[in-house]
């Protein structure tokens, strides 16, 4: 039972209970916003100064959103060990091209995606987590946020999709012009 | 009965072990990983949808209880409704690009998927963007007339008792979504 709880898929039913539980918990010890926008801030602004001094500075004050972030790292790589998740990857599962044309498209959409990401959340005025968890609290704009995000988000993976699914029809023709020839 | 609201030292050692935990829940619930997300957006698997409404349905209730008992108080940052319209398009568009969000890329990262540093160093170089721009956002954002009124949805409805009413309807949607199970997930159920 708790090899399966270690090593085991959980179901949707039961990493939302826990997700819930989680974020009450917090709530309950912390008493402030569940998230770490604060810290993504902080990084980048240690980022910026020590790129602008040419010398690494001296790490900013630990506040319990960078140790969140940092408890993060450790807690999945943890998961990913007992579970045997763990896979070193450079380009993503999923990518279907050559080796050098999918390294192209992975920096190119990782750097503008997350870039889009981290942006709409901060005009959206807090992280991803924060949002989960004021949509728990029934906030009004967490609930706008999301359901912005799920209409548009299908709508633009549409258009991705039928982007790719025609320039897989040209590929596939020219292909097979070159093969008549 | 009041919060726990730990400070100092104790808030830090609160913060990383609870940073653990939420780690650990991020690899098992597979919201890590890049393709739970797209395949999400492209309605192949409608796992992480159902967990998000599972979550809202338990944590709303729980925490309408929780409340009550003064346990817990409302912690959300107030914002404003054509800021998270907008936000969410914007993330939306993030998104489809690369699968991940800020705590799905930590999370990434620590599981060996590297290619997640290309998202990471896209989201810290959009902060000083942000900063930039922020100041005539929170000027015309903040002037554009939203077309509800309410902080919470307790306040928009004018009901107490919002949250059974969206934990129910959370509820039925998930039980909906496991009963209209996709190609995909019936292979993964598998």
């Amino acid at each position: 039972m708790i090899a399966k709880f270690f090593t085991g898929k959980w179901s949707s039913y039961f990493s939302g209970t826990v997700i819930a539980c989680f974020f009450i918990l917090t709530l309950y010890i912390l008493d402030s916003p569940t998230g770490m926008s604060n810290a993504y801030i902080m990084i980048s602004d240690y980022c910026k100064e020590s790129i602008h001094a040419r010398a690494v500075q001296e790490p900013p004050f630990l506040d319990w959103q960078t140790g969140f972030l940092g408890g993060i790292f450790i807690g999945a790589l943890i998961a990913a060990i007992f579970g045997g998740d763990w896979k070193l990857r450079m380009i993503p599962e999923s990518s279907g091209k050559g080796m050098i044309a999918s390294a192209g498209i992975t920096v190119a959409t990782g750097l503008a995606g997350g870039f889009l990401v981290m942006l709409g959340l901060q005009i959206a005025g807090d992280s991803f987590l924060g949002q989960w968890a004021g949509a728990i609290q029934l906030s009004t704009s967490s609930w706008v946020f999301f359901i912005s995000l799920l209409i548009w988000g299908i709508i633009f993976t549409a258009i991705i999709a039928a982007k790719i699914a025609k320039s897989e029809i040209v590929e596939g023709k020219s292909d097979k012009d070159k093969k008549e020839k | 009965m009041h919060p726990l609201a730990l400070d100092g030292n104790w808030r830090v050692v609160a913060g990383v072990l609870l940073g653990i935990v939420f780690g650990f829940l991020l690899v098992k619930s597979r919201v890590a990983w890049r393709k739970t997300l797209i395949d999400q957006l492209f309605l192949k698997n409608t796992y992480f949808i159902k967990m998000f409404l599972v979550s809202v349905s338990v944590g709303s209730v729980l925490f309408f209880f929780f409340e009550k008992w003064g346990l817990v108080n409302p912690q959300f940052r107030p914002v404003y409704f054509w800021g998270a319209a907008i936000g969410g398009l914007l993330t939306a568009i993030g998104l489809a690009l690369c699968g991940q969000v800020p705590v799905s890329t930590v999370a990434s990262l620590a599981s060996g998927r590297l290619y997640a540093i290309w998202v990471l160093a896209g989201m810290l170089l959009a902060v000083p963007v942000v900063r930039v721009v922020s100041d005539n956002l929170s000027d015309t954002l903040s002037k554009w007339s939203a077309p509800v009124d309410g902080e919470t949805l307790q306040a928009v409805f004018s009901s107490d008792q919002t949250c059974f009413w969206v934990a129910g309807i959370s509820i039925m949607i998930a039980l909906f979504l496991e009963f209209i199970r996709t190609d995909s997930e019936e292979t993964e159920k598998k």
